[in-house]
């Protein structure tokens, strides 16, 4: 291999080798700690469960805009049904049935109508959004409103020795789990990387395309909808735009990953150590008191550093 | 110019020799016909003289002095202007914008477009083709297909100062009526008049014979007949296209086809054809012969289930697959037309590709996937089908056209199909791979698979089919035995010259 093609597979590892050095030197006492490792995993989790499930939809060469408003949305949904006096796990499932049902509209309009996932999920993102502002009533939902059994849990934590992994951290890695399985170990998942692969020859060669995207689409639905549950279970609030961050963070996450894997396609494991680049890189920058202004310019500056470095190896091939 | 001049024309992709040693002279005021079956070689040929695909090795004189082709730059240069079978417009600008597209926009003020400079000029360019019946203030894509290809030329003329000189077309007449292909000549006898030299690419005989000066005759990548047209006939440049030995290529028949309909279509019309009617019985192989474009790959896909379409198909007694999905559960199996657009996940490994349609077989209860299976199973097909590759891992792309092929061959048979349907199955394929793709095409049906099969190439049509359906102006004009059937006499069948009842 050439030194392009190896900086072009290995470049985002390195990029993330150097920058965790560059903290551990620089906060010695803070930053190589497992008590903040573990905190960062939960600063993530949402991120992390949103850009897992999306690695669904981008593995057939789709991607889902709406998934920030999906979030809210489901916080807001799950919220107001407290006030109503709904039993926390019924509300809760309610929230996630709307993430599935919204995911079930961008599956509709993307794989059966055909309009572009562009378009549709740009379009559905702003339905979404206005419909939180509306069940919400434009209010943010929170104090003696939310339960505490509900916003316990984010607080809760699983004891191990002396180390305390926060619930929310399991969830991601439970969703983790699941979306590996789905992809790289069914049938189901192989089909999708055959419809990213080329949409009409996997339809020819007997692919099920229109019902498989549909089902991916109620995926990143389902997960956005989690994701959206566990911020409010967090912040014990729900307001209607308190997920609209997620989307653009999720798809540079898959992004990074789709870097460094081998056929620069989207693998769930890439997508989380494109989570832990971005989460370690706030937490760093935090600790360092730089100006959160400035670490929007770092992402950005990484994720276009990230794919021109993927670039490399083909104007070598040239 | 006076003659511009190729000679010793090589060309390989890989190990497949697609030109070999072909020269061709076109002279001023000359229209030259090129002609050859599909996989010829005409497409790389003219890929070459725009200067898209180097050759591996040419000689090109203008008027004896020695110039380079290499891009499409130098062709430009040359004097050389294409009319493509797909035709460059921008549907969404007008007639004007497209003619000058290539042209510095005329201005007012150093940045206005100025719209009745525009306009007129490009009035003047249609005008030279007696084409004054197009607005150039219309829309591009409110034309006619004959129109837009006056747009096209009258671009071509007005592109630029170098003086155009030769004038390649590809199938100009495909998307034509009649009355259209009529003007599309008058123009080329005017260019003809000014001096220009044409080669003119067809697989219509009639107006080949009708408007060219000289023509040469493509078979396997070299030239098979090189000659003015008054030196020869029809039937001559069919015997020059179509000659190779029919016997020899093609393994034969080694069991009989077996009782009862594997395949039953009645009156099947989808696409450009309609009327469409046969039984086909294990292991018993059907060809479709047409002129490109009558319906075949159409056919094959409603029998699929992949395209609508009105008549009866039934598969094995039951009513036919209604998507592609149905299909390959119940045991069919289908090998695109365009393996890179339909057939291919090029990104994709080798092994993925082949175990696609059969992944939940080869899975636990459809749940969970084995990849050492599908591995095993990716390999063994592999080896059937006398795949050359490193590894079944390594991605379908970096395959030859052939082993590409293959793989979808091996996709095709990992289900051990009851019915096959291959549209095109040696298309672009080197001759080495095409014998394994006959051999296996044999082999599926002496384990009782029925085929359908359609393909341009008409000896192997001949040598590999029982029976032969001949597509006709959109219909199905008979259904002939394939034994004793020579190329020339079908291809005469398919272009109407001999009547298709009387053989069968």
């Amino acid at each position: 291999m050439t030194l392009a093609s190896h900086l072009r597979r290995y470049g985002t590892l390195l990029g993330f080798a150097a920058m965790v050095v560059f903290f551990a030197l620089n906060l010695p006492d803070t930053f190589l700690t497992a008590r903040n490792l573990l905190n960062v995993t939960q600063q993530v989790s949402m991120l992390a469960v949103v850009a897992f499930t999306m690695t669904v939809v981008m593995a057939m060469g789709d991607f889902d805009l709406s998934v920030g408003a999906m979030a809210s949305l489901a916080g807001v949904v799950a919220a107001t049904l407290f006030v109503a006096g709904w039993p926390v796990g019924l509300a809760i499932a309610a929230a996630l049935g709307a993430g599935v049902l919204a995911g079930l509209l961008n599956g509709v309009l993307v794989s059966v109508l055909g309009i572009l996932p562009f378009v549709a999920t740009l379009g559905t993102m702003t339905v979404f959004g206005g419909l939180a502002f509306v069940v919400s009533d434009g209010r943010t939902i929170f104090g003696r409103d939310i339960p505490a059994s509900f916003s316990g849990f984010a607080r809760s934590a699983l004891e191990a020795g002396d180390l305390r992994i926060p619930a929310l951290t399991l969830v991601a890695v439970a969703v983790l789990a699941v979306i590996w399985v789905v992809l790289e170990q069914t049938p189901y998942g192989r089909r999708l990387y055959a419809i990213g692969g080329n949409i009409e020859a996997a339809r020819l060669a007997g692919t099920r395309v229109v019902k498989l995207r549909l089902l991916a689409f109620c995926f990143t639905g389902l997960g956005a909808a989690i994701a959206g549950l566990m911020y409010a279970s967090r912040v014990a609030s729900a307001n209607p735009t308190q997920g609209d961050g997620l989307m653009l963070d999720a798809i540079a996450c898959v992004f990074l990953g789709m870097t460094m894997s081998e056929e620069g396609e989207p693998r769930v494991l890439g997508t989380l150590l494109g989570v832990l680049l971005l989460g370690l890189l706030d937490n760093g920058l935090t600790q360092m008191n730089v100006d959160s202004y400035i670490r929007e310019v770092l992402v950005g500056t990484i994720i276009i550093l990230a794919v021109a470095s993927g670039r490399l190896g083909v104007f070598s091939r040239r | 110019m006076r003659e511009l001049k190729i000679s010793g024309l090589d060309k390989s992709y890989g190990p497949a020799r697609v030109l070999r040693g072909v020269d061709l002279g076109l002279r001023a005021g000359e229209v030259h016909a090129l002609m050859g079956e599909n996989g010829a070689g005409k497409s790389t040929l003219i890929k070459v003289l725009a200067g898209i695909v180097p050759a591996d090795a040419m000689r090109l004189t203008v008027d004896g002095a020695e110039h380079r082709l290499v891009t499409p730059d130098d062709a430009a240069a040359l004097g050389l202007r294409f009319v493509h079978q797909e035709l460059n417009i921008v549907p969404s600008l007008s007639v004007a914008e497209n003619i000058l597209l290539s042209r510095r926009t005329p201005r007012r003020l150093g940045f206005a477009v100025d719209w009745r400079a525009m306009k007129q000029r490009a009035g003047e360019a249609l005008a030279r083709f007696g084409a004054t019946h197009i607005d150039p203030g219309a829309r591009a894509g409110s034309l006619s297909t004959g129109d837009r290809m006056l747009t096209v030329l009258a671009g071509l003329v007005a592109a630029d100062d170098t003086a155009p000189s030769v004038f390649v077309m590809d199938e100009p007449t495909a998307a034509l009526t009649h009355a259209e292909a009529e003007r599309l000549f008058a123009v080329i006898r005017e260019l003809q008049a000014r001096g220009a030299a044409i080669l003119y690419v067809s697989h219509r005989m009639g107006e080949v014979v009708e408007i060219a000066d000289r023509v040469t005759v493509l078979r396997d990548g070299a030239v098979a007949l090189s000659c003015a047209m008054s030196q020869t006939s029809k039937e001559g440049i069919i015997a020059a296209m179509t000659g190779r030995d029919v016997a020899d290529a093609y393994p034969a028949r080694q069991t009989e086809p077996g009782q009862g309909a594997v395949l039953d279509v009645r009156d099947l019309a989808a696409g450009p054809a309609s009327g469409v009617s046969f039984t086909l019985r294990p292991g018993e192989i059907i060809g479709l012969a047409g002129l490109e474009g009558s319906g075949q790959s159409e056919i094959l896909r409603a029998i699929l289930g992949d395209m609508p379409c009105s008549g009866t198909v039934r598969h094995e007694g039951r009513a036919g697959p209604r998507s592609a999905a149905d299909a390959w559960l119940s045991g069919i199996a289908y090998v695109p037309r365009e393996r890179r657009r339909e057939g291919l996940m090029l990104s994709r490994a080798i092994s993925h590709n082949v175990v696609l349609p059969h992944l939940s077989r080869l899975s636990l209860a459809g749940l969970w996937s084995r990849p050492r299976a599908e591995r095993a199973e990716a390999e063994a097909r592999g080896r059937e089908v006398r795949l050359k590759c490193e590894s079944i891992g390594q991605s379908a792309g970096t395959l030859s056209g052939g082993n590409q092929q293959k793989v979808v061959f091996a996709r095709a048979i990992a289900g051990a199909p009851r019915l096959a349907l291959l549209d095109e199955p040696t298309r672009g394929v080197d001759v080495g791979a095409r014998a394994d793709i006959y051999g296996m095409i044999r082999t599926l049906s002496g384990q009782g698979t029925a085929v359908v099969m359609a393909s341009s190439d008409l000896p192997e049509l001949i040598g590999l089919s029982d029976r032969i359906l001949i597509l006709r102006a959109g219909r199905q004009a008979g259904i002939v035995p394939a034994q004793g059937l020579g190329p020339a006499r079908l291809l005469a069948m398919i272009y109407g010259d001999a009547s298709v009842e009387a053989a069968a």
